[in-house]
Order: C-alpha cells, then sequence, then structure tokens
C-alpha cells in the first residue's frame, strides 16, 4: 500500500480556530494553515469551529507529507481538493462534503458523516468510523494516471450513494448501519457508470438500469481483505477483522458496461400480447370473438388475393371507334386484324354480314364515318383507310344461303335500306320479298347518284348478288292501304322501306320553274338533261353537290349553291363540287324563280338556266293503314324499328332522312329484331358500348405515315382498339411474368395473369396498344 | 391527353397539382411496385414515343428519321387520380428512382375539386404549420431558487387528476348527506383522444389498446385512451383493461346497446365516459362512416347492418341548451355506473368555451371539460371545416382556466387540452405548455398516429385521405389488404416508446421547476413567448 509515511516532525503545531471566544473566518484559518505549511510545519493540529475546507490544498508542501489533525467542530467540505501529500484525522463525526473534489487525500473520520461524502473524489481515501448521509460517493472519477479513490464506511450509508459515480471504491461495512434493513440506503447507484461497490448487510434496491450484482471474484475478496486492514487499522477497530473477513457476508455492485445497458428488460410487447392481452382477451385479442379473418402483418407489395388490383383481359368487351361509329355496325378493326393475319378474302368476306353493299358503300359512298371516328384522329394521325378495304369487297364472295324456311317478310322498297333488310332476313333462314315499283333494284343508288361516285359495275355487280339471293316482285301500280291489309295477312311481317320520293320544295312564286334534284340526278344519269350554262341550285346539301357536279359534267359553266344557312355539305361531294367550280353562298333566301332565274331576298337576280331544288325529300307514306303512326311526315318507330303496328317495321329515309350507311344499319337492326321475333326471342338491345379512347395507345404508331400505301400498311396500322392483337407486349412487360399466352378450345387464344405471381402493378394494362387490359379492384375482403 | 380533345376549364397539366412526380428514367427498373402499392392510382405505365432524327447535310443522303418506343412511369392529372404526395411510391422503389415533389406554387387544383358542386372533403388536419404552442417557452429554470430536481436521477409520479374535485367541506357535506363524492381517477396526464373503431382499422385500434395496456401493466404509467364514437369491442368491454378506457358517447349513439347489455358483465368501470359534443377538426360537424367502411366487423361493434353509411349529426337530436344538454347527458351517464365514473363533456374550441364552463361549474357532476383546438385531426371532414373553422386551444384554455381562478374552482373541475399537440414532433413542449397554461391534462391523436403508425400526413396537405379508405399505413382502412399492413405489435411498441419518450421529455421541463409530483397546472409565470400580443392575451411573460 502506498500509504503516506509520517512527517518527520514529531509535534503538532497547533492551529485554533477561535480567538478571543470569537470564530475565526474560514478564510483566516487558512491563511494560517497555509502559512505554517509555507513556514515548512508538517504537523498541524487544528481546534476547528466550523470553518470550510480545512486541510485541503497544502500543495505547498511538495511531496513533503503532511499530517492535519482536527479537533472540534470541522465545517463542511473537511479536506476538499485535498492534495496526495496530505493526511487528515477528524477526531469526531464530519459535515457534508468530506473529500469534496479529493485530488489523493487520506482523511479519517472518527464518528459518522454528514451528507455527500467524496462527492467528486478522483483520488485519495475517505476512511469513514462510522455511517454516511445522503448522496454519498457521488460523481467519483477514476483517472487512469493514479490509483482509484477509495470510500470506507463502517456502518450504512444514507440515500442515493453512489449517484453518477464514475470510478473508485466504495466499501459499506454494515457495522451498526443507521438502518438496520437497507445499508445502501434508497435508490443508489443512479447513473453509475464506473467503479465498485462492496457492501455487507441487507439493501433494497439498486439502480438496475445503471448497475449489477456481481459474484466477487477471488483478486477482488483478496484486495478487499488486504485493504480492509489498513481501513480498521486506521479507525482503531482491529477487532472488527475477524467479522468483517466473512467473505459470503459481502457482495458488490459495479456499474453496467455500455453494452450490457444497451438491451432493456422489459417485456416484448409480443410476448405482452400472448401472456396477458389475450389470456384475458381470449384468443384473437380484441376482435376474436367477432371476425376469423387473418389480421397477421402482410408485406407492402403481395401477390394473390392480397393484390388490391387485378388485371383483367377484356378482349372485344368494347366496340372500336370505327365500328361503334358505323351505322352498319361493321366492325372494321376485326377486318384490320384478318388482314394482319393474312386473311385478306375472310377479311374481305367479313363485310357480308353487315352490308349487302361492301364495295358500294364503303368503298365509294359512305363518308366513312369509321375513318372520320378513327382513333388515329386523337394523335392527329391519318385515319385507317378502310375504302381501300371496302373497293377490294367488290371481290367479297357470296356466302352459302341457309335454306330458307316458311317465315314471309314483304319489304316494301328496293332502296338500300330495303336491299339491307331483305339480304339479312335471307342470311337468317327466311324469305324475304321486295316489291318495288322501280325496274332496277337499288333505289337512289341505282336511280340518282352520278357514276362519277360510284362506277356502275360495282353496283351492278353487287346488285346481281342481291337479285341472285332475294326474291323481287315488281309493284305494277302505287300501293294503297287495302294492299298492305293484304299484305300483312299474306307475310308475317312487313318493313316499309320506301325510302323519300317525294321532293320538297320553296312556296315562292315561280316554284314550277324549278327541277327536282332527284329528277335532276335521274335525268342526268340516263343522259336526258341539259342543264344550260348557269346553274342555280337552292339547297347545298351533299344531294345539292352531287347536283352541282353533275350539271358540270353535263356542261354548266357558272354553278351556284345557295342555302339559308351555312351548308351542311361535306366529304367527297362537297369536294367534288368544289372540283366543279361551284360557288357556295349564304345565307341567301328566295323570293321568287323566274324565267331569267332566281331573285334573292335582297331583289338580286341569280341569272340561271335551270334553277335546281334541293331541300330535302319526304317520303310519301299515303299508302300506309292507319295502324302505323306517322310523325310530321315520316313513319314513327321504336329502338327495333318497330311501328305501332307491330307486324309492320320502318327503315330508311321512311323514318329519318340520312346515309345510305344509315339505312343499311337500319335494314339489318330491323332484320335482328325480326329474326328474334320469329325466335321467340326479345329483341337485343344496344351494340357494345364503345372503348374509352384513353385506353388504347397511340405511341406505337409512326405520326409521319400520311398516306397508307395497301391493305396490308393499313392492317398495321390500325390501332386495333378494344381487339387483342395477339401483340405479346403485356407478356414481355409484366415485371412479374406473370401474364402467359394460352390457346383456347375454340382455336382462338386469351392472355392471362397469374395470381400468385401479379403484384397487380397495371403495367399490362399501361402497356397494351390496344386498350386490352383493365386494372379492377380485387374482391373485397372481410 | 390526346391531342385532339378540348380542353375545359378543370383540365390540369402536372404543373397545376399539388404533388408532382419526380421519376428517373435511368435508375428505373420497371418493377412495377410504385404502381402497384400507389394508393389513388396516380401514376400507371406510360407507352412513349422518342423521335429520333440523324441529319444530313449531303442532299444525296436523306435525313434519318425514326421513332422508338420506350416505357416509363406517367402521373395522371386528372383530379380523381391526382398523387396525394404520400410518396409510398419511394417507399417501395428499390431504385430511388420515384419521388413525389410538392409544387413550387399554389396548386391550380383546388378551385377544380369542386366538380358537381361538391366541395372538397378530405381526412387529416388543417393545412397550416406550426402554432402558438410551438412559440411557448419554459422560462423559469430556477435550479436554485426552486430546489431544481434532475429528471434523470429523481423519481418522479407525473400523475393529474380527472373528476370532480369538490372543496373540503363540500365533500364532506356530500358524503353526510349523500353518502356519496363525485369520483376521481389519478392518471396520466397524457390522454389518447377519441379515434373511433371505424375511422381506425381493426389493427391499430388495438394496437393502441395493446400499448396502453402495456404501458399501465408492466411500466405503471397510467395513460388512459378514449374510444372515440364507434362503441367497444365486448371482449374489451368485459375485461380488466376496461379501467384503461375511456367510452365516449356522441351524437351518433353508435355502439351504445352493446355497452349497455356489458354493463352488468363489466369486470371494472370505464376510467371515464366522455361526451362528444364537438370536434375540433370539424367544429360544427357531424361525422359520416361511408357504407364501404362499415363492414361486418364494424358493423357488429356499432350494432347496425353492415353496408348501410353511418351518420353522426352535428348536435344531439333531444338537447337544446346548454343547461339541459349538459345536465341531462351527464346525468344518465352518471347512472348508468352508479355515480362511480366521471363523466365529462368535450366541445370543439369555440369562442363560447366559457359559457359551457360556466354551467359545469354550477354541476357538481361535471367531472371535468375537454376542449379539442383548432389544430385537431379527423377522419373525414369538409375542407372548408378543417382549414378555416375551429379556435386555437391556446387561449381557449387559457381563459376557461383563468375563470376558473376567478371563481376560486381552479383546483376542483380539470381541463383537458386537444387539437395540434405534438403536431410540429413536440409532443411534451406542447403538452407542459398547455398544462401551464391551467390544462389537467392533453388529449392527443393525431401525434400518436404519426408516431406510433406512421402515419404520413402533414400540414402541406400531404396524404389526407383517410376519409377514402385507402390509407397506404393501414391506419384508418377497413380494408384487411391495407390494414394488414399495420403490425398490431408494432404499434403498441411504437406507442409505449412515444410515451415513455414523452414521460422523460416532460421531467425535463418540469424538473428545473422543482416538480416531481404534482403538475405545474396553471403555473403561468414559467412560460413566456417572444409575441407580445400573444403573451398579452396569454397572460404570460413576454420575453425576447
Amino acid at each position: 500500500m502506498d500509504a503516506i509515511s509520517p512527517p518527520q516532525e514529531t509535534s503538532y503545531q497547533l492551529v485554533s480556530g477561535s480567538k478571543d471566544g470569537q470564530r475565526v473566518d474560514s478564510r483566516l484559518l487558512e491563511e494560517q494553515i497555509q502559512e505554517l505549511v509555507a513556514e515548512g510545519r508538517r504537523r498541524i493540529k487544528v481546534k476547528a469551529f466550523g470553518q470550510h475546507g480545512i486541510g485541503g490544498r497544502l500543495w505547498r508542501a511538495g511531496n513533503e507529507p503532511v499530517d492535519v489533525l482536527v479537533e472540534g467542530h470541522a465545517g463542511q467540505r473537511l479536506g476538499s481538493l485535498g492534495f496526495p501529500n496530505t493526511r487528515i484525522v477528524l477526531r469526531g463525526p464530519a459535515s457534508d462534503d468530506v473529500g469534496w473534489l479529493n485530488a489523493g487525500a487520506h482523511i479519517v473520520i472518527h464518528g459518522n458523516a454528514a451528507n455527500g461524502v467524496a462527492n467528486g473524489m478522483a483520488q485519495g481515501r475517505i476512511y469513514i468510523a462510522g455511517s454516511i448521509g445522503a448522496r454519498g460517493m457521488t460523481m467519483t472519477k477514476n483517472n487512469p494516471r493514479f490509483a482509484p479513490p477509495e470510500l470506507w464506511v463502517l456502518g450504512s450509508a444514507g440515500d442515493y450513494f453512489g449517484e453518477f459515480m464514475a470510478g473508485g471504491v466504495a466499501v459499506i461495512c454494515g457495522i451498526d448501519p443507521q438502518n438496520p434493513d437497507n445499508v445502501l440506503g434508497h435508490r443508489p447507484c443512479v447513473g453509475m457508470v464506473g467503479g465498485k461497490v462492496f457492501f455487507r448487510g441487507p439493501f433494497k434496491d439498486f439502480s438496475r438500469t445503471d448497475a449489477k450484482l456481481e459474484e466477487i471474484g477471488d483478486a477482488d475478496w483478496q484486495w478487499l481483505c488486504d485493504h480492509l486492514a489498513y481501513f480498521l487499522a486506521d479507525i482503531e477497530r482491529p477487532d472488527l477483522a475477524g467479522v468483517l473477513t466473512k467473505r459470503l457476508d459481502w457482495r458488490m455492485l459495479r456499474a453496467l458496461s455500455p453494452h450490457e445497458r444497451s438491451g432493456r428488460r422489459l417485456r416484448p410487447v409480443s410476448a405482452f400480447r400472448k401472456e396477458v392481452w389475450e389470456s384475458e382477451l381470449g384468443r384473437g385479442g380484441l376482435v376474436g370473438d367477432l371476425t376469423d379473418i387473418d389480421r397477421s402483418p402482410i408485406p407492402v407489395i403481395v401477390s394473390g388475393d392480397l393484390r388490391r388490383w387485378v388485371p383483367v383481359w377484356e378482349n372485344g368487351k368494347y366496340a372500336a371507334p370505327c365500328e361503334a361509329s358505323c351505322p352498319a355496325g361493321i366492325p372494321v378493326q376485326a377486318r384490320w386484324a384478318l388482314v394482319r393475319q393474312g386473311k385478306i378474302d375472310e377479311a374481305v368476306d367479313l363485310a357480308l354480314s353487315y352490308t349487302p353493299f361492301p364495295a358500294t358503300v364503303c368503298g365509294y359512298l359512305c363518308p366513312n364515318l369509321c375513318m372520320a371516328a378513327c382513333i388515329k384522329h386523337s394523335a392527329l394521325m391519318a385515319p385507317v383507310d378502310v375504302s381501300q378495304l371496302g373497293r377490294a369487297s367488290i371481290a367479297a364472295r357470296t356466302p352459302e344461303m341457309p335454306p330458307a324456311d316458311d317465315h314471309r317478310i314483304a319489304v316494301i322498297g328496293g332502296g338500300p335500306a330495303g336491299l339491307s333488310v331483305a339480304w339479312q332476313l335471307r342470311r337468317s333462314g327466311h324469305r324475304p320479298v321486295v316489291l318495288d315499283a322501280a325496274e332496277q333494284l337499288g333505289g337512289k343508288m341505282t336511280a340518282a347518284i352520278p357514276e362519277s361516285r360510284i362506277p356502275p359495275e360495282v353496283l351492278e355487280a353487287e346488285l346481281e348478288r342481291l337479285r341472285s339471293t332475294v326474291d323481287h316482285q315488281r309493284l305494277e301500280k302505287p300501293l294503297v292501304p287495302a294492299d298492305v291489309d293484304r299484305l300483312k295477312k299474306a307475310y308475317d311481317f312487313i318493313v316499309v322501306a320506301v325510302g323519300a320520293g317525294r321532293p320538297r320544295s320553296l312556296p315562292v312564286p315561280g316554284a314550277e320553274r324549278m327541277v327536282t334534284a332527284l329528277d335532276f340526278l335521274a335525268k342526268a344519269k340516263a343522259g336526258t338533261f341539259r342543264p344550260g350554262r348557269r346553274v342555280v341550285i337552292v339547297g347545298a346539301g351533299n344531294v345539292g353537290c352531287d347536283v352541282a357536279t353533275e350539271a358540270r359534267r353535263l356542261g354548266a359553266e357558272e354553278i351556284t349553291l345557295i342555302d339559308v344557312q351555312e351548308p351542311a355539305s361535306f366529304g367527297k361531294e362537297r369536294a367534288a363540287a368544289e372540283v366543279a367550280g361551284a360557288k357556295f353562298r349564304w345565307p341567301v333566301f328566295t323570293r321568287e324563280v323566274t324565267e331569267d332565274g332566281l331573285i334573292t331576298s335582297e331583289g338580286e337576280l341569280l341569272a340561271a338556266d335551270t334553277v335546281v331544288v334541293s331541300i330535302g325529300d319526304s317520303p310519301d307514306l299515303s299508302f300506309l293503314p292507319a295502324s302505323v303512326a306517322v310523325d310530321r311526315g315520316f313513319v314513327k318507330v321504336d329502338e327495333h324499328f318497330q311501328t305501332s303496328d307491330p307486324k309492320i317495321f320502318a327503315i330508311g329515309d321512311a323514318v329519318r332522312p340520312g346515309l345510305i350507311t344509315d339505312a343499311i344499319g337500319a335494314g339489318r337492326r330491323a332484320a335482328a329484331a325480326i329474326d328474334d321475333i320469329l325466335a321467340g326471342r326479345r329483341p337485343e338491345g344496344a351494340a357494345r358500348p364503345m372503348i374509352d379512347k384513353e385506353r388504347v395507345s397511340l405511341a406505337y404508331f409512326d405520326p409521319r405515315i400520311v398516306a397508307y400505301e395497301d391493305v396490308n400498311q393499313c392492317g398495321d396500322q390500325c390501332a386495333s382498339c378494344g381487339n387483342c392483337r395477339d401483340c405479346g407486349i403485356c407478356v414481355a412487360v409484366c415485371p412479374q411474368a406473370a401474364i402467359e399466352r394460352v390457346e383456347t378450345a375454340d382455336g382462338g387464344f386469351r392472355y392471362q395473369a397469374a395470381p400468385e405471381r401479379c403484384i397487380g402493378c397495371g403495367f399490362c394494362a399501361g402497356a397494351c396498344p390496344c386498350g386490352i387490359w383493365a386494372l379492377v379492384p380485387n374482391t373485397p375482403l372481410g | 391527353m390526346l391531342a385532339d380533345r378540348p380542353i375545359t376549364p378543370s383540365s390540369l397539366s402536372v404543373k397545376d397539382l399539388p404533388w408532382q412526380i419526380a421519376w428517373d428514367k435511368e435508375k428505373c427498373a420497371l418493377c412495377g411496385r410504385c404502381t402497384a402499392v400507389c394508393p389513388v392510382q396516380a401514376i400507371e405505365l406510360g407507352v412513349f414515343r422518342k423521335r429520333l432524327l440523324t441529319p444530313s447535310l449531303d442532299p444525296k443522303q436523306q435525313t434519318g428519321n425514326t421513332f422508338a418506343t420506350w416505357y416509363g412511369v406517367r402521373q395522371k392529372t386528372d383530379p380523381a387520380h391526382r398523387c396525394v404526395g404520400c410518396a409510398m411510391c419511394a417507399m417501395v422503389c428499390p431504385n430511388d428512382a420515384i419521388l413525389p415533389m410538392r409544387s413550387d406554387e399554389a396548386d391550380k387544383l383546388r378551385f377544380h375539386i369542386n366538380q358537381g358542386g361538391q366541395p372538397r372533403n378530405r381526412g387529416g388536419r388543417r393545412n397550416m404549420p406550426g402554432g402558438i404552442l410551438d412559440r411557448i417557452k419554459f422560462t423559469r429554470i430556477s435550479m436554485l431558487t426552486d430546489p431544481a430536481l434532475d429528471a434523470g436521477r429523481h423519481e418522479f409520479e407525473l400523475r393529474t387528476l380527472l373528476g370532480r374535485v369538490l372543496p373540503p367541506e363540500q365533500n364532506l357535506r356530500f358524503l353526510r348527506e349523500n353518502g356519496w363524492i363525485p369520483p376521481v381517477r389519478d392518471i396520466y396526464p397524457l390522454v389518447i383522444g377519441g379515434m373511433s373503431f371505424g375511422a381506425l382499422s381493426p389493427n391499430m385500434w388495438e394496437g393502441l389498446q395493446l400499448g396502453v395496456t402495456y404501458l399501465n401493466e408492466e411500466l405503471g404509467l397510467p395513460v388512459r385512451i378514449c374510444t372515440g364514437e364507434g362503441g367497444c369491442p365486448p371482449r374489451l368491454l368485459r375485461s380488466r383493461f376496461l379501467k384503461y378506457v375511456i367510452l365516449q358517447i356522441a351524437s351518433g349513439y353508435f355502439g351504445w346497446d352493446e355497452i349497455i347489455h356489458a354493463i352488468p358483465e363489466m369486470k371494472e368501470d370505464p376510467c371515464a365516459i366522455e361526451i362528444k359534443y364537438g370536434q375540433g377538426a370539424k367544429p360544427g360537424d357531424g361525422g359520416l362512416l361511408m357504407w364501404y367502411k362499415v363492414n361486418k366487423l364494424i358493423a357488429a361493434i356499432r350494432g347496425v347492418p353492415a353496408g348501410v353509411s353511418l351518420p353522426s349529426p352535428p348536435t344531439h337530436q333531444t338537447q337544446y341548451s346548454i343547461e339541459e344538454s349538459v345536465a341531462k347527458m351527464i346525468l344518465s351517464m352518471s347512472m348508468a355506473w352508479g355515480f362511480r365514473v366521471p363523466v365529462y363533456p368535450k366541445i370543439s374550441g369555440t369562442s363560447t368555451a366559457l359559457a359551457v364552463l360556466n354551467n359545469l361549474t354550477r354541476n357538481p357532476y361535471a367531472g371535468g371539460l375537454a376542449i379539442d383546438g383548432e389544430d385537431g385531426g379527423t377522419g373525414a371532414a369538409y375542407n372548408v371545416s378543417m382549414d378555416h373553422m375551429g379556435h386555437p386551444i391556446a387561449s381557449n384554455i387559457r381563459d376557461c382556466y383563468q375563470t376558473l381562478v376567478a371563481l376560486g374552482q381552479q383546483n376542483e373541475l380539470p381541463l383537458f387540452a386537444g387539437g395540434g399537440v405534438g403536431k410540429s414532433g413536440n409532443l411534451a413542449a406542447n403538452a407542459a405548455a398547455l398544462i401551464m397554461l391551467g390544462a389537467s391534462g392533453v388529449q392527443v391523436g393525431k401525434a400518436i398516429m404519426q408516431a406510433a403508425a406512421g402515419c404520413i400526413g402533414s400540414e402541406a396537405d400531404r396524404c389526407n385521405i383517410c376519409n377514402i379508405g385507402q390509407c397506404p399505413k393501414g391506419i384508418t382502412s377497413q380494408d384487411p389488404r391495407l390494414y394488414r399492413r399495420l403490425d398490431v405489435d408494432d404499434v403498441a411498441q411504437r406507442l409505449v416508446d412515444t410515451v415513455l419518450s414523452f414521460d422523460t421529455e416532460l421531467k425535463k421541463i418540469v424538473a428545473p421547476l422543482g416538480r416531481s409530483t404534482s403538475l405545474p397546472i396553471g403555473m403561468s409565470d414559467a412560460v413566456g413567448i417572444d409575441d407580445y400580443h400573444a403573451a398579452k392575451r396569454l397572460d404570460i411573460r413576454f420575453v425576447v
């Protein structure tokens, strides 16, 4: 042991803390002690009267040992800032903070010590021959340059012992403790990070987050026994050596290392749930009695039933814009799909299921509403050119007709509407008969539409196909209501398709001088009309344009179309009229027609050799029986073209003025309704809805293609809205490789996403060129 | 948009949206996780066309013009699919290739989110960050004057009282005349505010209850939780854990028949009964649980058929005045448990709070008053209610406390403050500020959702879609596909962590005041603020 050897000096120099019965100020007593040390005195006896800090700071003696014997009442902080050369002995109890910031002094107290013993001590030894108050051995240090500080207490420690102790050794011997039930006081070792506490006797608890009880090892025990001897010697109680060296009586606390204190010893919540929560509430916890739905944690990205969204392959669920806009309902996109598959013949033939005039109408006469609706306009691209396919349809093969049954349907009128309904009824296996006064079937197509618009051989070929398929009876004289009643008895149904053959005229003076457009066109086509040099056409619609074109062909040079409003003409007819040099004027109102021409309401004379009136036609319905309701000159029909007389249907211009393709579509739908009724079915409603254009992706197409070279290029460039083009992009784009193509039993195919792989990202829907894949909410759970 | 489409007044571009998706083509692996996780389908795989020109100055060689197609993530711009900024895409992206960014200017969407004449409805909180509570500082650091304590070393028992504390002479008189004194609970000053089973998912609700039970039984912290209006699972009603629960009754009265049926079988009384008259986030408005959230489980707990919408009207239907309403509701609820359970009303922050308070001071059965300020949260409300209606909690609670002081009743009728406590993450500081302004405790909802369940909503209008049942964290959804993202144990653990750290922080604040057992309720000389007018209004120190 590196005990301080006693000074050479043998007698004590006395310093008194009182003078003339008055207490000496702490400052003066300190000055006296320091002066004695400076003078070389090494043994000093202090008669204390409560002075502060006695015996500390005696560094003026250098390494020479200094003994300070204190008698009387030492004040607070005895030996504070104590120096290693100093040995202080107090004969009696001590006040607060003995050995405060002790840096090496050896301090012996022959009695109890109050609060704060050894607070902040870093080196030295403090021996207490009694018990200590609160907050002993707090904030102690252990500087590696020196031996650790020691606090020896014969009795017990007060409350909050060892707070923030960062080093050193404290020994609590438990002899005559102040509280026999607890030698360590209340809550010892809070914030302790270093050092050891040996103690002997009962204790309550200590800060288990900072310290732990540990077995005393042999080395520690040896240290304890060795140092105990010095302690007992200094406090003059060697008699206790036997009592205090029973190893089993001793225990040791040491600070937890940072590593040891990282883990908290709380019950995990999961264990609490099982052991406490569910044991009180029952299995499944809070709502285990109300639901058996699995509520266990799942990842954020999931497949199968846990997906929030699932992809659906909706091939054919929606109509493409072309199909949806075609009055005849021709699935144009399906025809292009056949073209892409190299099935050009099938693509051509397909049209005959929808119209008997695929070449005449789709190829020439129709304004091609399908192309106007084509989705490619959405990206300012050229619409797929269906007229190429239309013109190719002249080669369509007449399908084998089913044997005709006994259902007879009288179709009054052999124009596009009548022929369409008759064609469809025959295809359905019924027996339609077309009744028409004209020598030639075809109505206006045959009689009035200029050959510049439709090559006669094309129309003739398609009419020939109809003649070979559908019966035609020529009417000798105009029908009267009684005829219709007879027909009702003889036929299952009657379809009125008489068109609008009665031209409308203007109620102005000289109206009789005007030629009607239909007359003009029919005579022009027959080559029996010379209109002269100047032609004025009242009504600048498409028929008026046809008149203008024909007039030009027949030699007219000055052609003027007038209208009361912005002309409604459009498309090929309008273009042809403009090419013919026709002038369009509007708004112009007619006051009178004279032999010089037409006089406007403004009094201007539009000189004309021929004035043609082309303001529309109305049907002649005088033959209809009273059972058929008429509204403003047209037959009233329902969505299936059935009139107020259930046996009579009406289609085409007799119902409302429209395009040839409107008439063809009406014929097809009326035929379907009749077929349904004959079969005992309720007629089907509207066609499938049109696809949302946003679903179709046009980024796959080259916007710089302005015209299509041939049907093959048309097929390639068709966006195939709503119709899977079987490109397999979805298979490739799926990040989960979840999508596969499956051949179906009927020789077709479908694409499907494997639920166990799919995460519902919707990439298939995003990438699909045709808008087939849709991402829909998964079936609700729970 | 398609090139042939006309624009409408409500046609929006990405620039017009509040949140814009920044997507990095270089980093993206096209794995599909972001589009799979997006709660509102704001993003999708897009097909893009890239035009490549290879110019040639040589007249004999044509300038090349080719198109290539590529794929990437595209943001939708229609209001129904607008990005809500939740950033779940960023959460799941393996390559950090995607992130929603807040627009650098006020969005244009706000002018168009009323299609069909329907004003905006949403969940979340007031879109206004900050608040006075964050600015209040604790200026009394009395290390020497008040015997300061050490928060890390001293033992604290921070408790507060819920229930009517009558003056001793009145208590004695009550006891003598009726054999009864008002029930009082000794509880932790942080109460988890009412969030209903239905507004919250089953996993969230159970996680909070489990955490509260753990705090009580493992850690000895008597934290209480309010059920909100939506009933209480029968098992909880019949368990000993009920004593940690404040049952709420509100204008919809959902689940109360189940509670009545359970009363004879209850092992413990509930902590208290809260009568909800108002909610700070949507003052003056009622609640509506949409039919699609009312699944079998919700229906069973609320005592209604599944698949019907459940409205809570803005007002209790049979109550017409403060006197009548408060008196009869408090009496009815007190009778249910034989006057053994404290009963108190909760109102939204309002300039009329003093009228309610004055009434309560004269009613010895009133167990307290809870006031919910404008910064509270909600599962669904009109945006205008959330952003523009309500009263800040600070001055409301202060006025009430000072009124109680004037009446000499500040120790008799506890005030509980809610609405934005911990809004900016300063839970303990906000709570301590309110306590020193006069609250006996605080009610906390939103901050707990954020801390315990990872709610990502914010005052920058991020996420805030609690109302549509698509909560990406599973907090406010009834869809197992979403709420199973939330682990009950994790919620409980986070709640425990949050309360423990709150406890330490609260100790740090009150230790320098020398308080270890009694809360510094109304100790307003300990707080200050650097805003002169706020200091005047709150009657606290102006400190600069």
